[in-house]
């Protein structure tokens, strides 16, 4: 399954990056490496963006990004 | 010696948020003044202070994730590493998200630039219950590592007396840390590293081993180079 499909509140590893080029490159850089857990925070008002906790910080994704990270439910 | 032999030149790198502009400003004082650089839309401020008769000039570089050749932002940082010839970094590590800062600081360990590492923001990270062992940090990475707290002006004589000792000591006790990339990439790295060698004017100007490193990674800029 991909990130996106997460409900908050919901845990997950990290699988697989499968988005190339710049975003890509910078989710590996912000730590999404294969087995990083990732904890779904909370959705925006309107769906987009999706709140995280990576690696002990929130970062904010679209959910278009979201479904580019291959993950397993903890 | 020359009178431009003591001065010294320091990029202060970090990620973005790390609180490098405010240890910019915290080390450099009044005296800090904004410089545009032609052809780039990426601002770098340059400041300067004096410390034991040395004129140290910081160069305030863009935050960067990493230093891949993705954005103008790392392009921007990374051609000033490269090319302008530094004579250490100041890597600001925001304390309180130190895995995440660690990757930039591995990555600037690699082009084997003399590094001193600010652990900034050590009362966010104790608030959150982190507590960091500066000292193993220190040995294991092979750097000077001060804590600072930055916007109350903590750490700052530290960090002028680590950024001074470093640089007077740059040819003695400087052991580049290096990370094995395991037993499929190392044997590659190796013999790339070697064909680089070979080359003078490359192996002069550049670390073979991070040139190799980033040619393995397919970097579009790193390949312009060789």
């Amino acid at each position: 399954m991909t990130l996106d499909e997460l409900e908050p509140g919901q845990e997950c590893y990290v699988v697989k990056v499968n988005i190339g080029g710049v975003i890509g490159q910078r989710l590996l850089d912000m730590g999404f490496i294969p087995k990083t857990r990732i904890k779904v925070i909370r959705n925006a008002p309107l769906v987009d963006p999706v709140d995280l906790l990576i690696k002990g910080y929130h970062l904010s994704m679209r959910h278009s990004e979201a479904k580019g990270v291959e993950v397993t439910l903890l | 010696m020359s009178k431009k032999s003591n001065e010294i030149l320091v990029a202060v790198a970090g990620q973005p948020n790390s609180g490098k502009s405010t240890i910019f400003n915290c080390l450099t004082g009044a005296r800090q003044f904004v410089a545009n650089y032609p052809g780039i839309t990426v601002e770098k401020k340059t400041g300067i202070y004096y410390y034991k008769g040395d004129k140290v000039v910081l160069v305030d570089l863009p935050g960067t994730y990493s230093l891949t050749s993705y954005s103008l932002e790392e392009r921007v940082a990374r051609d000033f590493l490269l090319h302008e010839n530094p004579a250490l970094i100041l890597d600001i590590v925001d304390a309180s998200n130190l895995e995440r800062n660690l990757y930039l600081t591995f990555q600037l360990l690699e082009m084997d630039i003399p590094l001193v590492i600010a652990l900034n923001m050590k009362d966010v990270a104790q608030r959150r219950g982190l507590q960091i062992d500066t000292d193993k940090l220190s040995r294991q990475l092979g750097t000077a590592v001060v804590p600072t707290i930055a916007n109350k002006g903590k750490g700052k004589e530290e960090l002028r007396q680590a950024i001074w000792e470093t640089y007077k000591n740059r040819n003695s006790n400087y052991i580049p840390f290096c990370i094995n990339y395991g037993k499929t990439l190392e044997p590659i790295l190796t013999s790339l590293k070697k064909q680089l060698s070979e080359n003078q004017n490359l192996s002069k100007s550049y670390s073979t081993r991070w040139l190799a490193v980033k040619l393995l990674g397919n970097d579009s800029e790193a390949q312009k180079l060789v």
